[in-house]
């Protein structure tokens, strides 16, 4: 509305991603008659919680023109911390969950401090965190896994928000309710906000936004705040839909997420993207995780072609500014 | 002329190693255009970033409206209707233009920003300036034109008292220029003080009252702009006279050889069928308005954007250049209008930037033989007279007119005979600009050629031998030096304008 | 934690001496017991048992919660010797050029044996030398080094993977017998298996010592099996009397996930279990175990009952695996021992710095159910 050529271009990246999983699930079905099922598709939403929540996140940072690495690791880490609070210190699961959020905005302040106000480069700085985030759960936690309360103990109550198995014993994937909720809730920040409004403004141009008289710092800050508070909540996800915290692992999953949000139309260089692009983006590659084993293609093949799609998806982009 | 708004007294400041402001004095009225002159460096811009408050003074005061201020920041002078229209052009690109009004104080419902609000503020604006452009439409769709005026009525938004024009027209055609002028005048009627900071002497004429001189950080005096010759002003900013007599003749003998010959040239719309020679010893200038497609057709010619049609012909001999690597070896040199991105690489030495065109020339076996590119850098260094400590010293440590003069001698070093000079004086002070203007008409003399893009008409008519005239894209006309008048150029600079 | 430490001391004292009886290992079996009665003094270090040595140990990562077991039997082989050990290891599994540094600089320390889990067999060798050269005893736990230098290594003490893995074919095979009889070419039956990756000798090892068992048991009931799925596995077992898929009656289909991540070894063992004709899964190590789990968290296709639903067959533990066991969705899994091969790695280190010969210890897969989980034989092991 405000901005009709620009919506207008998001709407049509926003329409291509949707064709893109159309097509991806009519190919995969096609494929495969083991895919086509209700199991598969909760199977798909399960992997995308986790992932859409750290994608959420990092689209602050890349619109800023910036990135955040460290949610991958971050994200591990949060859990283990959070999870050895609840099994090892028997700390209330609801503590837990509030530790492993907490910690994820602290790492976000850190972020945010090195690359705002130190002015580290972002992918520097974050490279960094990734690799004490990756220490950090495994040294707090004595250096070992965890599984979080399961569903069927007197704990497991948090888990029935992302899935939740009715007594009949059917599966609802009700987590992707509160995706929805969430990317409308993030979708009004970024669009009709002064915290989304100044996050375009600073990956635009940074020193114009700085001599408007708005304070960069601050926001610049912010949004690495938030792609920490949803890595905080992607721990949560992740501790909730899968068992064990293995520490050590999580390199990587930001890439997805990364990923995810390109697909989507979030430019890597900034000042461009939507939330309901970078969405959709994720399950494009959750369709791939999922979908690829499905069609009989074997780990090695399922990895280059991941790659090769990343490249077409950001190939698009380069085509389409050099027109 | 109206009553004093803001006073500026004994401003002084000082940077590590360098006194920026020695006891500057400016005073701005109500309802006057205040020209500030001087040469880069002069503290025109340093002056102005301690009136906003994005440096501290050392000591001096400021009075503004009766009462001594100092700022804390530029939202705290914006907020006293002191406002900043910057050079380089502060938009947002990726935002609407309404959006880019208004950052930073947005129209807010609760949390929500009223982008309808804002949108009707922006039209409301733009209205009474009389200026028409969407404020819906994405920033970065705008002409550069729309742009500033964008950024003038953002100024004006602000209930401005003082606006500050920091080189407004740098970027700006001349129909755009003459734009901003009306909206100027405008303000003036509404009793707006204005300070316009800018090289180009036709405009301090037209458009200022006043007009204060700077030079080396300190204040040099204040004319009445009708009361004074533009030599007044340039010997205030310099200390010496410079000449600017235009060209009235061509040296080049009528049967020079062509060395260059380009026809029929075409890449999209900014190059349209464009045919020229080139003859040996010979300055060809290239005018016309922002956007003639001047640039562009350098470009083309040299391979560094692709071209759909066109035949080369160099020394009489058909040539395919399809890259730049393929004009290099053609003996075509270019010096980028942006020297930064495209001229040097600033984070390396002189000598390294001197031979960074032919390095194939300075090896031994797969090592760069450092003393044989000292030496060249060094003759060259002496040849341009390069200011430079040694030909060891980092290129971003020198001044803008040397940046330029080490462009010059990796093409020389190249061995290249036909040079395009893009811009060649853009963002070098007079001082400088004489002396590239002086080493252009020694390469000429020693039978080199040269096209040379330049938006200024005083450069055009002072250097050139002959002019090209381009206006969107085609080539409009030819002008021998000795028929070549300001009011001819810019009539086919125009012609297909209205 | 103190009681529940009492306990597992005691307990792993007993195993001790048991599989050092089995091996007919008397000094080992003594030197146990006398631990597990120095246990209560164990603050004053029981200095009597020999010099109080130094030991650098060092683990393939803190990834799983195997290695509490192993870090936990290290220290208890400690306390009882009088000895030190320092363990390390490196973040990940993968993580082998840091694992190299950190054997280095355990070789700088001169300590009077290094224990070594090794992240990587062929990577090592050139430490291993170093070590060898230096005089420092060398010996592995856990993981082989087949190609380790002359001297360097004194012994390995290691689960025996091919074993192990036919340790789940055999009880998972009498459950699903009746189904396999009734199988044939026009109704085949399938049997799923999840490894973590297709490069680790261990997992290899452990994969092909199940699908070989498997290949036999069926063979005794006169069926023909065909291998489908992961490249490495299919072409591994091509010499073991497959044949084409067309023509099995049973077919035994290996998933392996692109990354070692729990969601998509889930995924892997959901694409087998979503199959009409599974009857049967094994999830090889503790993520692929959980893989399992967690897809049938949908499916909710696993049963104890073959008639029921999919039979499903672990490896090693953690608590969603033990909780599986409990609630009948895992009929039973195959546990390793890594705090015995922690104990035992410092009692031949100590061994050694006393003097004495020793020789490789291979250690057993063990089989446990909902029957046999708080054995004392068995509990131990069981890491949360």
């Amino acid at each position: 509305m405000a901005n009709k050529k620009a919506f207008g271009k998001l709407k049509g990246r926003e329409a291509m991603v949707l064709g893109i999983i159309a097509a991806m699930v009519i190919l995969f079905s096609v494929l495969s008659s083991t895919f086509r099922t209700y199991p598969t598709l909760v199977s798909v939403l399960d992997i995308s919680y986790y992932i859409t929540l750290m994608a959420l996140g990092v689209t602050f940072p890349l619109i800023t023109g910036g990135v955040d690495l460290s949610i991958g690791t971050g994200l591990v880490s949060y859990a283990l911390i959070g999870g050895f609070l609840i099994v090892h210190q028997g700390v209330p699961v609801g503590v837990g969950i509030l530790a492993c959020i907490g910690i994820g905005v602290l790492v976000g302040v850190f972020n945010g401090v090195l690359i705002a106000v130190m002015d580290l480069p972002p992918f520097l700085a974050t490279l960094c965190t990734c690799m004490i985030t990756r220490g950090l759960g495994p040294a707090l936690c004595g250096g070992f896994g965890v599984s979080w309360p399961s569903a069927i103990s007197a704990d497991g109550a948090f888990r029935n928000v992302f899935k939740f198995t009715s007594d009949s014993g059917t599966v609802i994937p009700i987590g992707i309710v509160f995706m929805i909720v969430l990317v409308g809730i993030m979708s009004f920040v970024l669009e009709h906000t002064r915290v989304g409004r100044y996050t375009i403004a600073i990956g635009s141009n940074k020193e114009a936004t700085r001599l408007a008289g708005v304070n960069v710092k601050f926001y610049h800050m912010l949004a690495y705040i938030i792609s920490g508070l949803f890595a905080g909540l992607a721990g949560v996800a992740y501790a909730a839909t899968y068992a064990t915290i293995y520490p050590g692992s999580g390199a990587g999953f930001e890439l997805d997420a990364i990923g995810g949000a390109i697909v989507g139309g979030v430019s890597a260089s900034g000042g461009v993207g939507s939330i309901v692009g970078a969405f959709l983006g994720v399950f494009v590659i959750c369709l791939m995780k999922v979908g690829l084993p499905f069609i009989g293609l074997q780990a090695n093949w399922q990895q280059i072609f991941t790659g090769i799609v990343l490249i077409a998806a950001v190939l698009i982009d380069v085509i389409k500014k050099k027109k | 002329m109206g009553d004093i708004i803001l006073t500026m007294k004994d401003i002084d400041k000082s940077f590590p190693g360098v006194h920026a402001l020695d006891h500057v004095d400016l005073e701005v009225r109500k309802g006057e255009v205040l020209a500030l002159m001087g040469e880069n460096g002069a503290g025109k811009s340093t002056l102005m970033k301690v009136l906003t408050g994005i440096y501290k003074k050392d000591s001096g005061t400021i009075t503004y409206e009766g009462k001594e201020v100092e700022f804390k920041n530029t939202r705290e002078a914006q907020e006293a209707g002191i406002v900043i229209v910057h050079q380089e052009l502060n938009m947002l690109g990726h935002l609407s233009v309404a959006q880019n009004l208004f950052i930073g104080r947005e129209f807010r419902k609760g949390i929500r920003i009223d982008d309808k609000k804002m949108n009707e503020e922006a039209k409301k604006l733009f209205d009474r300036l009389n200026v028409d452009i969407d404020p819906t439409e994405t920033m970065s769709n705008l002409t550069v034109g729309k742009q500033q005026m964008c950024e003038i009525a953002k100024a004006v938004s602000f209930d401005a008292k003082v606006i500050i024009f920091d080189e407004p027209s740098a970027a700006l055609t001349e129909s755009e220029i003459e734009e901003m002028f009306k909206i100027i005048r405008d303000l003036k009627k509404k009793d707006i003080a204005m300070v316009y900071i800018s090289h180009r002497m036709d405009e301090i004429k037209v458009i200022t009252d006043r007009v204060t001189v700077m030079r080396d950080g300190t204040y040099v005096g204040t004319l009445i702009t009708e009361e004074c010759s533009k030599e007044d002003i340039i010997n205030m900013m310099v200390g010496r006279v410079i000449y600017e007599d235009p060209k009235t003749e061509s040296a080049v003998p009528k049967d020079a050889p062509v060395v260059l010959k380009v026809e029929h040239l075409n890449a999209g719309k900014m190059v349209q069928d464009v045919s020229f020679e080139l003859r040996k010893g010979e300055i060809l200038g290239f005018s016309g308005l922002m956007g003639a497609g001047r640039t562009e057709t350098a470009r083309a010619l040299f391979g560094a954007d692709p071209k759909e049609s066109g035949d080369i012909y160099v020394n009489g001999k058909k040539v395919t250049i399809n890259n730049p690597q393929d004009a290099v070896n053609c003996g075509i040199g270019y010096l980028s209008e942006d020297r930064k991105r495209y001229g040097i690489v600033v984070q390396k030495t002189v000598a390294e930037n001197t031979t960074m065109a032919s390095v194939n020339d300075f090896m031994k076996g797969i090592f760069i033989d450092k003393k044989k590119e000292k030496e060249i850098a060094d003759k060259y260094v002496e040849a341009l007279a390069t200011k430079t400590p040694d030909v060891e010293q980092l290129v971003v440590n020198l001044s803008g007119g040397n940046q330029q003069k080490v462009v010059i001698a990796k093409w020389l070093t190249r061995n290249s005979d036909i040079l395009i000079f893009d811009e060649p004086t853009r963002g070098i002070d007079v001082g400088a600009k004489n002396e590239i203007y002086k080493l252009m008409n020694k390469l000429v003399a020693e039978g080199k050629s040269i096209i040379m893009i330049s938006s200024e008409m005083t450069e055009i008519l002072r250097m050139s031998d002959r002019i090209v005239v381009m206006c969107e894209g085609k080539k409009t006309g030819e002008i021998d030096i000795s028929e070549a008048k300001q009011e001819n150029i810019m009539n086919l600079a125009t012609r297909e304008i209205e | 934690m103190k009681k529940k430490m009492l306990a597992v001391l005691l307990s792993s004292a007993m195993v001790l001496s048991m599989a050092a009886c089995s091996g007919g290992n008397q000094d080992g079996g003594s030197a146990s017991s006398d631990g597990g009665e120095t246990e209560t003094s164990s603050d004053d270090g029981g200095s009597d048992g020999g010099g109080s040595y130094t030991f650098e140990v060092l683990v393939k990562s803190f990834q799983s919660t195997y290695w509490q077991a192993a870090v936990q039997g290290i220290e208890q082989a400690c306390d009882e010797l009088g000895v030190k050990a320092n363990a390390n290891g490196p973040a990940n599994e993968s993580d082998i050029a840091d694992q190299i540094t950190m054997i280095n600089d355990a070789i700088q320390k001169k300590p009077d044996g290094i224990g070594l889990a090794a992240c990587d067999a062929s990577s090592v060798i050139d430490s291993l030398g170093k070590a060898a050269e230096a005089g420092i005893p060398v010996v592995c736990f856990d993981t082989g080094v087949d190609d380790a230098p002359e001297g360097s290594v004194y012994a390995t003490v290691a689960t025996d993977n091919a074993s192990a893995g036919a340790v789940a074919a055999e009880n998972m095979f009498p459950v699903i017998e009746e189904k396999i009889k009734a199988a044939s070419s026009s109704a085949q039956v399938r049997v799923g298996e999840v490894n973590q990756d297709a490069t680790g000798l261990n997992i290899q090892q452990r994969g092909l010592g199940f699908i070989e068992k498997m290949i036999e048991l069926c063979g005794g009931a006169d069926k023909k099996v065909a291998v489908v799925g992961n490249e490495f596995y299919v072409n591994a077992s091509k010499d073991k009397g497959t044949v084409d898929e067309k023509e099995a009656d049973v077919i035994i289909e290996v998933g392996v996930p692109a990354q070692t991540t729990v969601d998509l070894a889930s995924t892997e063992a959901q694409k087998i279990m979503s199959k009409k004709d599974t009857i049967a899964i094994f999830g090889s190590n503790q993520t692929t175990a959980e893989g399992v789990i967690t897809a049938n968290q949908t499916l909710n296709k696993l049963a104890t009952d073959p008639e029921k639903g999919i039979i499903g067959v672990g490896f090693d533990a953690g608590t969603p695996q033990k909780e599986a066991i409990l609630n009948d969705q895992f009929i039973g899994s195959v546990t390793q021992s890594p705090l015995m091969m922690g104990y035992e790695c410092i009692q031949t280190l100590n061994k050694i710095a006393n003097g004495e010969d020793v020789s490789d210890i291979p250690m057993n897969g063990y089989w446990y159910n909902k029957d046999n989980m708080e054995d004392d034989d068995i509990k131990p092991n069981l890491y949360d």
